[in-house]
């Protein structure tokens, strides 16, 4: 019984965690799903403390553990918790942009991060006991508990096509219960009956009335805000792994982003789809040419303004859509569209009858064999700004502008339009980053190439193959359609700021400064001194939306005139709360138990306790490390998170079955492999990405999933030894799964803030060093 | 829908503990206008005295709902119902302000609301056309300016995103509703020389108050500070109306 509870337990509980990120995508914002591993571990953690507090106290837990009743308690305890859980959280008026104004906000919080860790709490108190009580069985259970999870992690990509995404949490959760018949005879089946009927009616009775478990968008993204205007509807709703996406009808979307003053016809009509809520994409009605006149007083247009009647036109689109009229009133010979979203794609062909290619946009643009004259990056990011500061993004950092530009004709130009931010941060770091592509591609004077102009709350920076020899063209545009200069070669400052007034040239002097430092070699200074981190990002550190610096906290505080709310706009700030938070809750979980063991088993052997803080921080940094570097390769976080859990859970549960052939005694060969393998690793795999990002689809999953071959397989040998042979009775191997929880969670918080800070290949010495603590701790054994 | 319960509720909870001072008699009133102009206005840098007069002399109260009189002079927005709500005083002063009114103009005002505006607007300047898309508070408003004889203003019932063309052009327009771009038939209504004023920005979360000139065929467009109102509705883009 305890084994195929294992296995359904892990396997529904990895499918309700991927799921769970899906809900908080919608619910929240992107950059709050790594919430939800620490959510999931945070349970864990937990069951390990209780076993072990009651094991301490002469509970006597391994009595019960062989009978049927507490397993199918503890069944009926997971799948009930969860659908409750989700149901609760959905209804909690959680908004954490609040927390620093309002006391119940954190409350709220709590009280969402503990229900929704309690179906992982019951999974954990099964999984811990068949460790704790079943020494001899442990690589059995390893087995079971990584091989489900790596289905389970897998299980929502057909789930969430076929169901939508607030029914596959059902599904999800209610799965363990059909092992409950087999087990059940005589009273048990009664009992079984009375108890899980009642559930199983009242998810049929939800199903129904589905509304109540509807996941809402945030209230702040812009979904929520245009179903607010009246004679506004979604259409259409398609889930999948890549987002939920809903297709809104409503006469009050009116979307052209950089749109001169000087326009004052009407646009033409349109409609959008949001993707998880926000980031809207709009599709315009085109009915004559004339329904195209309105791009040509954009922003972005100045790029077409500059390259007139391009021979082919490249648009990457991630959101937004006005780059296709632009595209459109240009007259173009040719033009092609990259969207990764399949709906989105299909949209956009019906829309406009365009040639529309549903890729990764660095996979397709890496394997382009065609040179382009224009080049246009359309992506907004989300309505609040700081959301995105935890956002990879592989469109904006060096190696995509060298692809760019690799792939430009001789007179062509690179055209991107993003939101106006002050203190300029956002135009800074492009400009920067187009300055070294174009040096790294070997300009003499890549400032030369370059122009920026604004309006009240766009830029638009146009990157030029060729030096800007006709300068006074752009100025004529900027000039007539009220737009205001912000960078040209010959640029003065009387030319700035004249028709979208500040107070000062803000954005033309920090640029100034910049092309300066530039040309005087003091770059890094100039990055290391500037109020915001506006360093140009790479590929390994793919974070173009962040712009905090810790050690400017307090001017940045001040900057923003002293609100400390305003700090909670960047999700960075967020980070170190949670991280606050669960460093507090893990000391706690690790002491309670601490007492009644000194007292009834002795305390555990230290080695024994650093050697499962070891791992639970070398597994989760390796985890979470390929989770980040596989989201160039697939474009999307949530595709990498199931790729990378579904690979290592199924090689570490080979390898924890393998672990009882290897034995104790080799352990120290195969974590030293590991270490070496981890070293190698830290250059090789970023050139060997970079090499398949540009392959087909099938040799980028293939690759992945044989990368993680060797790494999965080495993680899974070393907990099973360590549970068999390095604890002494069940109370101190629940306290391992407890000390091995708490650094997982804290790990899963700490990996995101390396990775924003110094790039997420230093995840893997982080890993290097907690791999090498097990090292040094399983040289001692009991 | 919850969360604005809770909301109201710990209003409702702040108010019954520290309730503001009932409004008496008419000494009372014009004490606390007073108090208002010089305390909310005139020290956060409100210079014109045209328009400080003006604060001086309309009845705030008179604009707000009977059961808010007391807090009329407060400074902060207060509800009118519909979900609208009728602006902070300081907001008032400065956007009049902006305008630089100084007597003769032809104003057009988007979003009546309670009329407050307007009537400000009526004490600077010669005439003011009000639109108002809500019907109730049209009629509301509507009845509040005739009882307090402000001959001066029009007020018409409609969606003012398409401006009032039968009366145009004007020397000045204030939108007192949140947009997120210029509505670019009331730029075609906005004389040489005019004044736009606007709250632009996300109209869910917050905006900047917008000024914008017209000069000749230019625009210039200058941003004064924060604010938060409420979202314009209306048939904006709906091409058939």
């Amino acid at each position: 019984m305890i084994l195929p509870a294992v296995f359904l337990l892990s396997f529904s509980s990895l499918a309700f965690e991927v799921l769970l990120t899906r809900v908080f995508s919608i619910s929240q914002w992107n950059h709050l799903s790594f919430m939800v591993i620490s959510i999931g571990l945070f349970g864990f953690a937990a069951s390990g403390t209780f076993l072990s507090i009651s094991e301490s106290k002469q509970f006597r837990w391994h009595r019960y553990i062989s009978v049927k009743i507490p397993v199918t308690l503890l069944i009926i305890g997971y799948s009930a918790s969860a659908v409750v859980s989700f149901i609760l959280s959905n209804r909690i008026p959680l908004d954490y942009f609040r927390i620093p104004l309002e006391f119940n906000q954190s409350f709220y919080l709590l009280t969402a991060y503990l229900l929704l860790s309690l179906p992982f709490f019951f999974t954990g108190l099964t999984v811990c006991s068949a460790y704790a009580f079943l020494p001899e069985k442990t690589g059995a259970v390893y087995l079971a508990t990584m091989t489900g999870a790596a289905l389970g992690a897998f299980f929502p990509i057909p789930l969430l096509a076929i169901l939508g995404l607030e029914r596959s949490v059902f599904v999800s959760a209610l799965i363990p219960l059909i092992i409950l018949p087999f087990n059940a005879s005589g009273c048990l089946k009664r009992l079984f009956l009375g108890v899980s009927v009642p559930i199983v009616a009242t998810i049929a009775v939800l199903f129904v009335f589905s509304p109540i478990t509807y996941v809402s968008p945030s209230p702040y993204k812009s979904l929520s805000q245009m179903l607010r205007f009246p004679d506004t509807e979604i259409t259409e709703t398609s889930t999948t792994l890549r987002g939920r996406m809903d297709e809104v009808k409503s006469p009050y979307i009116r979307f052209a982003p950089g749109l001169s003053l000087k326009y004052t016809e009407q646009l033409p009509r349109q409609h959008a789809i949001f993707k998880d809520g926000d980031s809207p994409l709009t599709l315009y009605d085109i009915r004559s040419p004339s329904d195209l006149d309105f791009a040509e007083f954009t922003l972005p247009y100045s790029g077409y303004f500059l390259n007139p009647r391009p021979a082919s036109v490249l648009l990457l689109i991630n959101g937004g859509g006005t780059s296709i009229p632009c595209a459109l009133a240009s007259r173009a010979q040719k033009i092609v569209i990259v969207e990764q979203h399949p709906f989105s794609a299909i949209r956009i062909q019906s829309q406009y009858g365009l040639t529309v290619i549903a890729e990764n946009p660095r996979t397709f643009i890496s394997n382009a064999g065609e040179k382009y004259s224009i080049i246009h990056i359309e992506d907004w990011g989300p309505s609040l700004p700081g959301t995105a500061a935890l956002d990879q993004s592989h469109l904006f950092t060096l190696r995509a502008f060298r692809d760019y530009m690799d792939h430009l004709q001789s007179e062509g130009v690179i055209i991107l339009s993003r939101k106006l931010l002050l203190p300029p941060s956002d135009s800074l770091r492009l400009w920067a980053t187009a300055y070294e592509a174009l040096k790294a591609g070997g300009s003499k004077a890549p400032e030369q190439h370059m122009a920026v102009l604004r309006n009240w709350d766009t830029f638009t920076l146009l990157i030029s193959k060729t030096p800007i020899r006709n300068s006074e063209k752009i100025r004529s545009f900027a000039r007539n359609l009220n737009f205001d200069l912000v960078y040209l070669p010959d640029l003065t400052q009387k030319e700035t700021n004249r028709y979208n007034e500040f107070d000062r040239p803000y954005h033309y002097e920090a640029i100034s400064r910049l092309k300066a430092s530039y040309g005087s070699g003091e770059e890094k200074r100039f990055f290391q001194t500037y109020l915001l981190d506006v360093s140009p990002q790479s590929d390994d550190r793919p974070f173009p939306s962040r712009f905090l610096k810790w050690t400017r906290i307090l001017d940045q505080y001040k900057s923003m005139g002293s609100r400390f709310y305003s700090l909670f706009l960047s999700g960075e700030v967020i980070v170190g709360v949670v991280f606050l938070e669960a460093l507090f809750i893990s000391i706690l979980l690790l002491l309670i138990p601490v007492s009644g063991l000194l007292k009834r088993s002795g305390k555990p052997a230290a080695h024994a306790v650093l050697f499962f803080t070891g791992i639970g921080f070398g597994f989760m940094f390796i985890e979470l490390y390929f989770i980040k570097a596989f989201t160039l390769l697939f474009g999307d976080p949530v595709i990498s998170l199931t790729v990378v859990l579904t690979g290592i859970l199924v090689y570490s549960g080979a390898g924890g079955f393998c672990s009882k052939y290897i034995g104790y005694r080799n352990l120290g060969i195969f974590i030293l492999a590991l270490v070496v393998i981890l070293l190698m690793s830290f250059y090789g795999l970023r050139i060997l990405l970079g090499y398949i990002v540009g392959q087909s689809e099938v040799i980028r999953y293939l690759t992945a999933f044989l990368v993680l071959l060797p790494f999965g397989f080495l993680m899974g040998i070393p907990f099973p030894l360590g549970m068999q042979f390095l604890l002494l009775n069940p109370a101190h191997r629940a306290y391992g799964w407890a000390v091995n929880g708490c650094a997982s969670v804290l790990t899963s918080i700490l990996s995101v803030q390396i990775a924003l800070s110094f790039g997420i290949a230093y995840i893997l010495v982080c890993a290097v060093a907690a791999y090498g603590l097990v090292y040094i701790s399983c040289r001692r054994r009991r | 829908m919850k969360r604005f319960g809770f909301a109201l509720l710990s209003t409702l909870m702040i108010s019954a503990l520290f309730p503001y001072p009932a409004l008496g008699d008419s000494m009372d009133i014009e004490a606390f206008r007073n108090r208002m102009v010089d305390q909310q206005i005139r020290k956060r840098g409100v210079e014109d005295t045209r328009v400080m007069n003006a604060m001086s002399q309309v009845p705030r109260h008179r604009f707000v709902p009977k059961g808010r009189v007391s807090e009329a002079y407060a400074d902060h927005p207060l509800p009118i119902g519909e979900g609208q709500t009728i602006s902070q005083p300081y907001i008032v002063a400065l956007m009049t302000e902006r305008l630089k009114l100084t007597g003769g103009e032809r104003v057009l005002e988007i979003g009546t609301g309670s009329g407050y505006q307007a009537a400000i607007l009526a004490e600077v300047a010669k005439e003011v056309f009000t639109m108002e898309i809500k019907k109730g508070l049209h009629e509301r408003s509507t009845e509040t300016l005739k009882s307090l004889k402000f001959n001066n203003i029009r007020t018409r019932h409609g969606d003012g995103y398409f401006g009032w063309e039968e009366f145009a052009p004007f020397d000045a327009i204030m939108i007192t509703a949140a947009v997120n771009h210029i509505p670019p038939p009331l730029l075609k209504q906005l004389k040489n020389g005019g004044r736009l004023i606007l709250p632009l920005g996300n109209p869910f979360h917050f905006q900047h108050l917008t000024l914008v000139t017209k000069k000749g065929e230019d625009y210039n467009v200058k941003q004064i500070t924060g604010v938060l109102f409420v979202p314009m509705t209306g048939h904006a883009m709906d091409r058939s109306q």
